[in-house]
């Protein structure tokens, strides 16, 4: 959870200016619930029970978990406000996260 | 520098860098350079080895123990285990993403494609909270 709360403390004024940040997740909703108040963040949790949404984007990291069943490739993307990527970064070390800097610039480049 | 000596350094720069790098997760710089890590247990296992050189004592096979293991399990975590095989993804910059509705928190439907034209979006794909 730490890149989120990096990521959140970081966009904390671009979401003033009005950017949504959605974050997708195969946790369940109270979770996800539970977890944006803790938080307070200006985050939209989604769920993604299934994977199936994280599967048509190619980020699945298939029997990634620890008990063997697949999880998502963290990765964040940018999009601009035609719904068109921008900028984004998917890792290949599950321990290392986009900088919260880059995906700052990369908002502020919109 | 006295065998008991350098083996106490040895075990100082593993256990060491477990704590700073814990301590130091949540930033960016630190957490995005797990090979520091790594580094640290190979540091203190070669230290370890010259504790050994100085005099064979019971303190510099400790710390020979304990860095080797660490260093062996470190880097399996770091190079095996936390490496997320490439997988072909369907983003370009420059393209639209496939369009989703997934519900939110609370239930309600959240479509993607209705931002369009409204507000820039940051799609975080995260693992969950484990």
């Amino acid at each position: 959870m730490a890149e989120l709360q990096g990521l959140g403390a970081a966009l904390s004024d671009a979401e003033r200016a009005g950017v949504e940040i959605v974050a997708l997740s195969p946790d369940p909703n109270e979770h996800s619930q539970k977890l944006a108040e803790g938080l307070r963040l200006g985050y939209k949790f989604v769920s993604d029970r299934d994977l199936a949404v994280t599967r048509r984007y190619g980020l699945v990291h298939p029997h990634g978990g620890s008990e063997g069943q697949d999880v998502p490739r963290p990765a964040t993307i940018v999009l601009d406000r035609d719904g068109v990527v921008r900028w984004f970064s998917v890792t290949d070390n599950f321990q290392v996260r986009p900088d919260p800097g880059d995906v700052l610039r990369a908002v502020r480049a919109l | 520098m006295a065998s008991a000596r350098l083996a106490a350094l040895s075990l100082g720069v593993a256990f060491g860098g477990i704590a700073a790098y814990v301590l130091l997760f949540r930033i960016a710089a630190v957490r995005n350079h797990p090979t520091i890590y790594v580094a640290a247990f190979a540091v203190a296992t070669a230290l370890a080895v010259l504790a050994l050189v100085r005099a064979r004592r019971w303190p510099a096979w400790v710390a020979l123990g304990l860095s080797v293991v660490l260093l062996a399990a470190g880097s399996w975590f770091n190079f095996v285990m936390a490496r997320v095989p490439t997988t072909p993804s369907v983003l370009r910059v420059g393209e639209r993403p496939p369009d989703f509705t997934l519900p939110d928190a609370s239930g309600r439907p959240v479509t993607l494609a209705d931002y369009r034209g409204k507000k820039p979006v940051v799609l975080v794909f995260y693992r969950g909270a484990w």
